[in-house]
C-alpha cells in the first residue's frame, strides 16, 4: 500500500528537531564546561 | 604551566573544533536527507528520521564499545587516562541513545502504529542506556578515584557484554524492528542516494562523537590536574 508522500512529516520533523536539540544542546553544555575558568 | 594542562586545553581546542564541524555537518544532513534524499514508496516521509535514528545507533554501540575496551584495558594496566576515556564514551554513549530512544518512537507511531514495543531489539537497547545510566550514577557515588575506576570498569565491561546482543536480536528473535540493511554479510540494500545520505549521517555522527569524547576528555583531565576531579 502506498502512502500520501506529505502524510506524517510532523513526526519527521519532531525527529530532527528532537537530534539537533540533544546533540547541540549537549555541545553547548561541553563548550560551557570547557571554558568555565 | 605543565605539558598535561597544555595536553589538555589542546585536546579540548580539537574536541570543539571537531564537534562544530560535525555540527555543521549535521545541518548538511539534514538538508540532503529533506532536500534531496528520494521518499520511499510504503512509509513515506517517517522514513526519512532513519538517517538520524541509525547513526545515532551505531555511535551510541560504539560509544559503550570503547567504554567496555578501555575498561578491559585499565584493569590490565591500571592507567588513569583509560578510566578518563572510559568515563568520557560512557557519557557520550548516552547522549546518543538518547537520540535513538526518541526518534525511534517518532518512527514507529506512524510506520507501527505504537510508540513503543517490548520486543527484543528495543527492550535490549532500553537495558543497555539504564545500565550506562548506573554507570554514570556508580562514578557519581564512589570518592576514591582507584575504587571508582575498578568497580565502574567492570560494570562497563558488562555492559559491552550487551552490545553485540542488541545488534543480534533481530535474527536471534522475531521482532518488528527491521533486520539490518548495511551492516550485514551482503551487500547493502539500498538505493544509492539513500546510502549517500545514510553514510554522510554515519561520518557526521562519528566526527560529534569524536569532537564530544576528545572535549570531554580534556575537561575532565583538565579538571584532574587542578585537584577537582570530575569522574
Amino acid at each position: 500500500m502506498q502512502v500520501d508522500p506529505a502524510a506524517n512529516a510532523g513526526y519527521l520533523i519532531a525527529a530532527y528537531v528532537v537530534t539537533a536539540l540533544i546533540l547541540g544542546g549537549y555541545a553547548l553544555v561541553l563548550f560551557r564546561r570547557a571554558n568555565r575558568r | 604551566m605543565t605539558a598535561d594542562s597544555t595536553g589538555a586545553r589542546r585536546l579540548i581546542r580539537w574536541g570543539q573544533i571537531l564537534t562544530g564541524v560535525g555540527l555543521v555537518g549535521l545541518a548538511l544532513v539534514f538538508v540532503l536527507a529533506l532536500r534531496y534524499t528520494p521518499v520511499e514508496r510504503f512509509q513515506g516521509l517517517p522514513q526519512k528520521i532513519f538517517y538520524v535514528h541509525v547513526p545515532a545507533a551505531w555511535s551510541a554501540l560504539l560509544s559503550f564499545s570503547l567504554v567496555g575496551i578501555s575498561s578491559i584495558l585499565y584493569l590490565w594496566l591500571r592507567d588513569p587516562r583509560l578510566d578518563r576515556f572510559a568515563d568520557s564514551c560512557a557519557a557520550v554513549g548516552l547522549v546518543f541513545s538518547l537520540v535513538m530512544l526518541t526518534t525511534g518512537p517518532l518512527w514507529a507511531r506512524p510506520v507501527w502504529n505504537t510508540w513503543w514495543t517490548w520486543d527484543a531489539r528495543l527492550t535490549f537497547t532500553l537495558i543497555l542506556f539504564f545500565l550506562f545510566l548506573g554507570y554514570r550514577a556508580l562514578r557519581g557515588a564512589l570518592q576514591d578515584p582507584g575504587e571508582r575506576a575498578r568497580f565502574s570498569a567492570v560494570l562497563g565491561i558488562l555492559g559491552m557484554v550487551l552490545v553485540p546482543f542488541v545488534h543480534l536480536t533481530v535474527y536471534l528473535f522475531r521482532t518488528l524492528h527491521p533486520q539490518p540493511i548495511v551492516l550485514k554479510p551482503s551487500a547493502p540494500s539500498l538505493p544509492w542516494e539513500m546510502l549517500r545520505t545514510l553514510l554522510l549521517s554515519l561520518g557526521v555522527y562519528t566526527v560529534l562523537l569524536i569532537g564530544f569524547v576528545m572535549t570531554r576528555y580534556g575537561v575532565n583531565a583538565r579538571a584532574s590536574l587542578e585537584g577537582s576531579d570530575a569522574g
